[in-house]
Formats: C-alpha cells, structure tokens, sequence
C-alpha cells in the first residue's frame, strides 16, 4: 500500500507529489502519455513534429506514437488542447505565472467586488492563497520576464493608450506589465547570441529566446533536466520528486510510471462513509492493468479527464456538477500587421500582458508559421468576406470578426511572420452548468467511455460576453497605438487551453464537488489537485500558478489530515527547483 | 425530375466515382469495356477496383481544398480563379499532410464516419437534378444494373472496409455540397466536383458544413444509429471548423522536408519561404533578441 497515488504528472500532480515524498511519505505519481526523459533525443523545434494533435509528441496520446491519438467528442466548433507525457500541458504552455485576481476570492470587499463571477468565487480568500502562491513562486521559480522586440512593441501599445505600469505580484487595477514568468531568464550568452556554439550550457544559462516555448523546453543545449530554462513540471518539480531524499531531510523518492492511463477509482464504505482505497491504472504499451491501494487518491488527470474518470468509477454525483462549470476564458485572438519587425516568433512566446481585473486580461503570444496559420483560421464568424455565420462583427478592427481564407490569409501571412503582433484575449468568463464534461454516446476506447466537451459560446451569460467584447476594444487600440496598419479579430471559436472548474470546490455544497480544502464532498481521502478544482476562472488570469499554490496548500491538508504531520508553508524556506542538491541527484540518476 | 437511370448516374457523377470510373478504369478493363464486361466483374472485383479509383477522388477533392485554404501557382487554384505566383498549399504538401492524417491517425469514429457516408452516397442518388444526358459525357453508356453495381461497390467499401480511410467520407461530403451550391460542377476538368467550384462557390459549400446545414445534418442523421443522431450536427460544426485550421497547419509546417529517420529537414519548408521564418536557414536554439528589462526592472513585490 502507498501513502499517496497521484493520477497525472502535468501542472498539479507533480506539486502534491513532490511536496508530500519531500515529508517521507511513499508516493507513486501515474501519467497516461510518455516519459519523455530525453528531450535533445526524442524532440524537435518542429511545429508539425511537436504540435499536430494527431501525431506530435506533445499531443493527447499513447506514448507509442505510432497509435492513434486518444479521441474526445466536441459537439461544436471547437479545439481541445490538451497535452499528455510527463509534464502534461506545462510542456508546451509559456510558463506565465500571474496570480488570480483577489476579487475571486471569499471575502473580497474591494470596490469593483461586483464586477466578478460573484455567484462562484473561491471558497478561500486571497490572503490565505498568498503565502502558498510565495512558496510555489520561489519553487520554480518565477521570475519577472526580459523584454524582446514583440514585448515592446506590446508595451508601446500599452502605453499609447495610456496604460499603468503593474509594479507589484497582486494586480490592483487596470494595468500592463512584463510576465510573471516560471523561465529562468537569460544568462551568459544567452539572449546575445545566434552562435550555436555559445549556446550551451554552462555558457550559457536560462532562456536563450528561442521562440519555442510551445515545442517543449530543452534549452540551453547539455543543461541538466532541472536547469532548463521553462519551469514546467517535467524540468522543475518532477525532478525534485524523483530526487527528494537528496534535498529534504527524511524526503523519500516518488516512483513515477509513464505510459499508465488511470482507469478506475477504488472505494470502499467505511463507517458510512464512502472511502478512496486504489486507483486501477493500464499499461499502454502491454494493454495490462495494474491495480494499487494507498491511504490517499490524487486526481489530477486534468479538467477534462477528471470528471471523465470519475464518471467511469461510478463516483457519486448528488448535485450533478461532476463536469459541470467548465471555464476555458473565452479566448478571443486579434492580429496586427505591420511595416516594421516585431520578432513575433523570436524569444520567450510571451512576455508581456495587461491586466483588466473584472473584465480579465491579455497578452502577446508568439508562433510559428503553422500554428499563426491554425490560430488564424479559428473562428466562429465564418470566412471574411464570404460568410459570416450569423457573426462577423465590426469594431476597432478592420472589416468583420472572421477567419480570412485563400489570398487574403496568404497576403497576411506574407507581410511576414516577424512583422506581426498577436493579442490573445483572456475572458473572465463566468461558471455556467451548461458547458462540462459528459460522457459520450460514441464508442468507448480501451479507458472507458471517452468524455464529451460541451460549450455553448453563443450562449454564454451577458458578463461573460461583454466582458469579451470591452477586451476586444482594447486589444485592437494596442496593437493600433503600437503601429499596426491591420488587425484582424478573429472572433475564435472555444480554444480549449486555459481549462478550469470542472470539478469545483465552491461555497456551496449545491454546485461544487470539492470542499474548501480540495477534498471530494462525498468521498473521503480523495483530492483533486489540478485545474478542474479551481472554483472559478481566475478572472482571467493563467490558470497554472493558483493551481500549483492550490496543490501546495492540498498536500499539506493530507499531510495533515491523514498523516498527523504539520504545516510547513510560511514556517520553512522553499527549497528552489534549481537547487543545486537537485542538480547533482540529477545528473547522478541520469534524470 | 429525372429517370431513375439518369438520377443514379447523376449520384455517380456528383460524388465523383462515375469520372473516376471512366477515366481510371479503362486501366483495368480497356478501353472499350462493355456493360456486360463490367457486370461480370461481380460485386467483389469492383470493390477492388474502385479502392484506388477512390483514393484518387479523395486525393482530388482535398487537392482542390488544400488550393482553396492555401492558393499558389497550380491548377487547382487556376481552376477556382485564385491562382498566384509564389507556392502554396499544393506545393507544400498540403494535400498528402491531410490525407495522411485523415487515413492513418484521425481516431474518428467508424460508428459516425461510415453511416455519414453510406448516407451521402445514397443520398445523393436519391436528389433530382437537372441533368441532360450530355452532363454525363456519353463516356460510359451503363446499363441500370452496372450503375447499381457500381454503386454497391461503393456503399461496401464506406460500410464495411476494415481499412475504408477517413479522406473518403470527408471527400463525400466536399463533394456533396458543391453539388447542392453549384450543380454545375459535375462536370468538368477535375474528378471531383468541389475542385471544380470557384473560390466563392468554396466558401459557400464550406458555409453548408460549417453551419451545420439543416438538410445536411438530416441527411447523415437518416443513417446514424438513434443514439448518436444528436451528435451529427454539432460533429459537422467540428470537422468545418477542423479542416480549415488543420489545412493550413499542414500547408505552412515542415511535415513535407521533415526526415523522421534523421529528425532534420530535408529542405525549407515552403511555410518558412512565404512567412520569412528563420531567414538564415538555422532551426536555432537561440536568438540575439534580448532587449533588456522594461524600465529595468527585474523583480516585484507587494511589499
């Protein structure tokens, strides 16, 4: 028996389990995709390599990448980024590391209190989230983001339109700021040179501004898994859970198994009261399944594949919310073309953002050609010019929201790739029952009855939509006080990314399934530690650091509850991911 | 309303295979195959012929798609009055990225994907169209048996094929409603009738999968097992939407100068040549892009 199973090693797994192996608790961590244990080996700077959802090596897939990709039925317009492989989708996300708003949270009293999803906040207030968010910070860790050509061209924008500078890790207003970022910022040679030879470590040392934050980091060349630049988990927490006992006193290693798709949650009743007991997991490459106990379950399988496993267990669900309450910020994408070089797909692929606390916020996002042309051609208003889809909206952009198709897509995309700037529109949308997880009527795979992601964006509430609409506003004057001769809305259909909420904790026990310390409501010594338990959408910041501080402040809440053991955030000092103890273990153990 | 005979031709003709057949098939049977020879071919030696036959429909029909999402110097696009001088999608490589993705990774449903296009080939026999003879080229004269014969050699393959690729049903359905916005297009110069639509026309027959079109959706639904029915409408939202992005993806990414032995390119990738990506040729593991710290600020707090 373990002390602890935790389901899924992408952005909250990983937390619990380091933090609890670090206390001397027996931990084995279970992740459905691939190791990936050696990235210059197996990965590429490619974006069709990496990126294509069917056959990338960071797609929602067996580790055997000859096998089909796992599928997910989406009863709309729509696209599910998901991201499986031990790292999960903290491999390819861009390490932004803002914390959410404070008027999400209980208690909250501020003047714009009502400007939030107010029906759905936190069950938890801000200050009881710092100093959890200040252990996660200093773990990675995060740092304030350097500035390349794409950032100031951003903070141009910004501050033609009048913009505060954001000096400060809480937003307290209308605001922009470089990021929060979970990469180690340039070192040595790195940011200074296209020199290959100058690019390796030690000689260089943390982000060398490669431009492909979204194909995986490996950067600098021969750095050690735990100093590559982008603190994604597969390079900062799963390291220090493999190598616990080298750098916390009575820590004890994590086993971790790749290649293990979870598909069953054990339970008994004891004393009444339904009980958390195993987890049964397959073998990919062998079809072979395994079952194992502990004294506690952790999921973290992600938003969409936590409700789905805990429907395919049998789960109790009395309120009916298991899926429900999905948030994905609604993300919008405008564009701007310009006459001079912006460096788009250069450097950390995003480094600045502006803040709209009640509304939600932005930031630059830099691509490749396939992925500008994909993201480009995302849309619920049809094709500019030809079809609208009963959209095509009109505003501080030119012509109708909409997908430009054929020449015009061509034209935009040969003003060139590093003459464009991309504002990614992050919505603080509101938790609504319609859009969740459902289990499909469609086939079942070898896991089970494969989930259904259902959102309904035209149909969302007037907060949502406005809020949308005002930011929208706003990106366009950037990117026009910032030079553009173009901006194109693109008016995106639901890119499913920044995926929050599924599995809610919540006020009340009539739309949650989560208490306020992440534990099911209905069956004990089962947590939830990754994006689906947070109570609401952030108000629109990334998703990924609350989650991490979330995870943090869970693990100690078992670690308390079911072991007897006592807190440990705000008495110790954080032992940062870089240490060099992990460093040694790392190199020692071939990590 | 046209004959029975001639509504069954024109559903061979609408989906492509009937111009297919006339051109490709002389290949095996000669060129002056009569209907007796073709009827004494059986079920099961059409079945085998007409795999390739459609596998080329398939491979036309995303060709005249690929040049629609992409357009450049090639027939394609000349056809549908788009042509340009640099490369595009067609060069790219864009029409074997789709097919390759669609036949030999896309987990679709064989539940949804099959009934979708047994409904679509007997449908489309079924829609009275304002056809002459002439439409049909006077090419091949079939007896009635031999067009039913064809057409259950096709409705076998979309059925009952271990190995039927998803190219196929997303082909039928292309060619479906370029049928139903231009009727025109059954005849022309490629196999498939949506490669032969103008660019507008394009849009328009991509409208009517993307809205999910009311007569499209109870089309597919007349076939799909009752449990699945209320998926179709919000599934054809999904493959609109998906063929556009994953069409350009394809056209603008490596996977044509990608060598998977060496994980190295074979060449620049005619997405990097129109974008200016990496102008220098190098992959790169860094760039000299640092400009230092907005207001030279390298750390915040709330203190």
């Amino acid at each position: 028996m373990r002390d602890a199973i935790v389901i899924g090693a992408g952005g909250g797994g990983p937390v619990v389990a380091k933090e609890l192996a670090a206390r001397g608790l027996s931990v084995l961590l279970l992740e459905a995709g691939a190791r990936h244990a050696d990235p210059r080996g197996e990965w590429t700077h490619f974006e069709n390599d990496a990126n294509n959802p069917l056959t990338g090596f960071l797609r929602f897939g067996p580790a055997d990448r000859t096998k089909p990709a796992w599928f997910r039925e989406l009863p709309q317009n729509s696209f599910l980024f998901q991201v499986s492989g031990v790292g999960g989708t903290t491999q390819h996300y861009f390490g932004n590391c803002p914390r959410a708003y404070p008027g999400v949270f209980a208690g909250y009293d501020g003047p714009d209190a009502g400007a939030y999803d107010t029906a759905h906040r936190f069950p938890l207030r801000y200050a009881d989230l710092v100093p959890y968010y200040e252990w996660v910070e200093a773990t990675l860790p995060v740092q304030t983001a350097a500035m390349g050509r794409k950032e100031r061209t951003f903070f141009d924008g910004c501050e033609a339109i009048g913009l505060p500078v954001q000096t400060t890790k809480t937003t307290l207003g209308d605001s922009f700021r470089p990021q929060q970022n979970a990469i180690l910022q340039p070192g040595g040679s790195a940011g200074l040179t296209r020199d290959v030879t100058r690019l390796a470590f030690p000689q260089a040392t943390g982000c060398t501004l490669c431009g492909y934050c979204l194909q995986g980091c490996m950067e600098p060349i021969r750095a050690p898994r735990n100093l590559f630049a982008k603190r994604s988990t597969d390079n900062s927490y799963v390291p220090m859970a493999l190598t616990a006992d080298a750098w916390s006193p009575g820590g004890v290693p994590v086993t971790l198994i790749s290649d293990a798709f979870a598909t069953r949650i054990l339970t008994q009743t004891v004393g009444g009261q339904l009980v958390a007991t195993g987890v049964t997991w397959r073998t990919g490459a062998t079809g072979a399944l395994h079952t194992e106990t502990a004294q506690v379950v952790v999921m973290a399988g992600g938003t969409t594949e936590s409700p789905r496993l805990w429907l395919n267990s049998g789960l109790p669900n009395p309120n009916d919310w298991v899926g429900r309450g999905y948030t994905d910020h609604y993300f919008d994408l405008m564009v701007g073309l310009f006459d001079k070089t912006t460096d788009s797909s250069r450097g950390a692929a995003s480094a600045a953002r502006a803040e709209f606390p009640g509304r939600g916020g932005m930031e630059n996002i830099g691509l490749g050609p396939a992925l500008q042309a994909f993201a480009m051609q995302l849309s619920d208003s049809g094709a500019r010019g030809f079809y609208t889809n009963g959209r095509g909206f009109t505003g501080a952009w030119d012509g109708p929201s909409g997908r430009p198709i054929g020449p015009e897509l061509k034209d935009a995309l040969q003003n060139g790739i590093d003459r464009l700037l991309n504002i990614l529109v992050i919505t603080d949308d509101d938790v609504e029952a319609q859009n969740r997880v459902a289990l499909s009527a469609l086939p079942a795979d070898e896991h089970g009855p494969v989930p259904k992601v259902i959102f309904r964006p035209r149909n969302r509430t007037a907060r949502t939509l406005a809020n949308r609409e005002f930011l929208v506003g706003k990106a366009a004057a950037i990117l026009r006080g910032a030079g553009a001769t173009k901006v194109f809305r693109l008016d995106w259909a639901p890119l499913i990314l920044h995926v929050q909420s599924t599995m809610r904790m919540g006020m009340s026990a009539d739309d949650s399934v989560l208490d306020d310390t992440a534990e099911a409501r209905w069956v004990k010594r089962l947590f939830i530690a990754d994006n689906s338990a947070l109570a609401n959408a952030l108000g629109g910041p990334n998703p990924t650091l609350t989650s991490q501080a979330l995870a943090t402040r869970t693990a100690e809440t078992i670690f308390r509850r079911y072991f007897g053991g006592e807190p440990w955030v705000g008495r110790e000092t954080p032992v940062v991911s870089t240490d060099d103890r992990v460093t040694q273990a790392v190199i020692a153990r071939g990590l | 309303m046209a004959t029975p005979d001639l509504s069954r031709r024109a559903f061979l003709a609408r989906i492509g295979v009937l111009g297919a057949g006339t051109l490709l098939l002389p290949g095996c049977l000669g060129p002056a195959a009569t209907d007796t020879e073709l009827a004494e071919l059986g079920l099961g030696s059409l079945v085998d012929l007409l795999r390739p036959v459609l596998g080329q429909l398939a491979r036309d029909t995303l060709n005249g798609f690929i040049a629609f999402s992409l357009p450049g110097p090639d027939d394609y696009s000349r056809a549908q009055g788009t042509p340009r001088a640099e490369p595009g999608g067609i060069a790219a490589g864009g029409t074997d990225f789709l097919i390759d993705n669609l036949d030999r990774f896309l987990p679709f449903p064989d539940e949804i994907a099959r009934p979708a296009a047994a409904a679509l080939v007997t449908a489309l026999r079924d829609l009275p169209l304002p056809l002459a003879g002439s439409l049909l080229g006077g090419i091949l004269v079939p007896a009635v048996v031999t067009i039913g014969l064809v057409e259950n050699a096709v409705l076998f393959i979309v059925q009952n094929d271990a190995t039927a690729p998803l190219s196929l049903p997303v082909a039928l359905l292309l060619n479906y409603v370029a049928t139903v916005v231009n009727p025109a297009s059954l005849n022309g110069a490629f196999i498939s009738p949506f490669a032969r639509l103008s660019f507008a026309d394009k849009a328009r027959a991509m409208a009517q999968i993307e809205t999910a079109q009311s007569g499209l959706v109870a089309l597919i639904d007349s076939r799909v097992p009752q449990p699945l029915q209320s998926s179709v409408s919000g599934l054809l939202q999904f493959v609109g939407g998906a063929l556009y992005e994953f069409a350009a993806f394809g056209a603008l990414g490596e996977s044509q100068r990608f060598d998977p032995a060496t994980r190295s390119l074979t060449g620049r990738p005619v997405g990097w040549q129109l974008t200016g990506f990496l102008p220098d040729g190098q992959t790169g593991d860094g760039w000299d892009n640092l400009l230092g710290y907005y207001q030279d600020r390298r750390e915040v707090t709330d203190a």
